[in-house]
């Protein structure tokens, strides 16, 4: 049961990450980026490692999005 | 009885799980991947809320309060972007 879940966690951390490079809208990737993160935090719970789960929730899935979306939206003004 | 419980609760997580992704991946514009990945982020805290409890390791259970306390922050950043506030 544990193996099945880490394997479909994996499965989604590899189509967030296709999507991710795939998309068109770059705010669209960042957000799959995230969610690939996010997937990944879990998939550390479950592998027994919840410090590592813990800065990856909080630097991976919610900083880094944060980050880009800022970056984003600087480069995207100065293009203007 | 706890048994089948905890099973009916792990195929619902799944089936929601299944259902984010799917809308991740057809998600027409951004706020349909923003609804998705919020709810996303719910799963995911109920997941580990519940191998917490199947593991009998009850540390797993800070890992889930602070991916609640910290999991607004990127749907924040989200909504700021639409509205043009960041």
């Amino acid at each position: 049961m544990l193996e099945l879940f880490v394997y479909l966690l994996c499965g989604s951390i590899l189509v967030s990450g296709i999507l991710a490079v795939r998309l068109d809208s770059v705010l669209a990737a960042a957000i799959s980026g995230g969610v690939a993160s996010l997937f990944a935090a879990v998939c550390y719970v479950l592998l027994g490692a919840p410090d590592v789960a813990m800065t990856e929730a909080s630097i991976g899935s919610g900083l880094s999005v944060l980050i880009f979306l800022y970056a984003i939206r600087r480069t995207t003004e100065k293009a203007q | 009885m706890a048994e089948r419980i905890f099973m009916i609760a792990t195929i619902l997580i799944f089936l929601g799980a299944a259902f984010g992704v799917l809308r991740l991946v057809l998600g027409r514009t951004a706020v349909d991947r923003v609804a998705a990945v919020d709810m996303l982020t719910v799963v995911s805290i109920s997941l580990i809320a519940l191998y917490a409890h199947a593991a009998g390791r009850f540390i797993y259970l800070d890992v889930a309060l602070v991916y609640g306390v910290l999991s607004f922050l990127a749907i924040l950043a989200i909504a700021r972007y639409l509205e043009r506030g960041l």
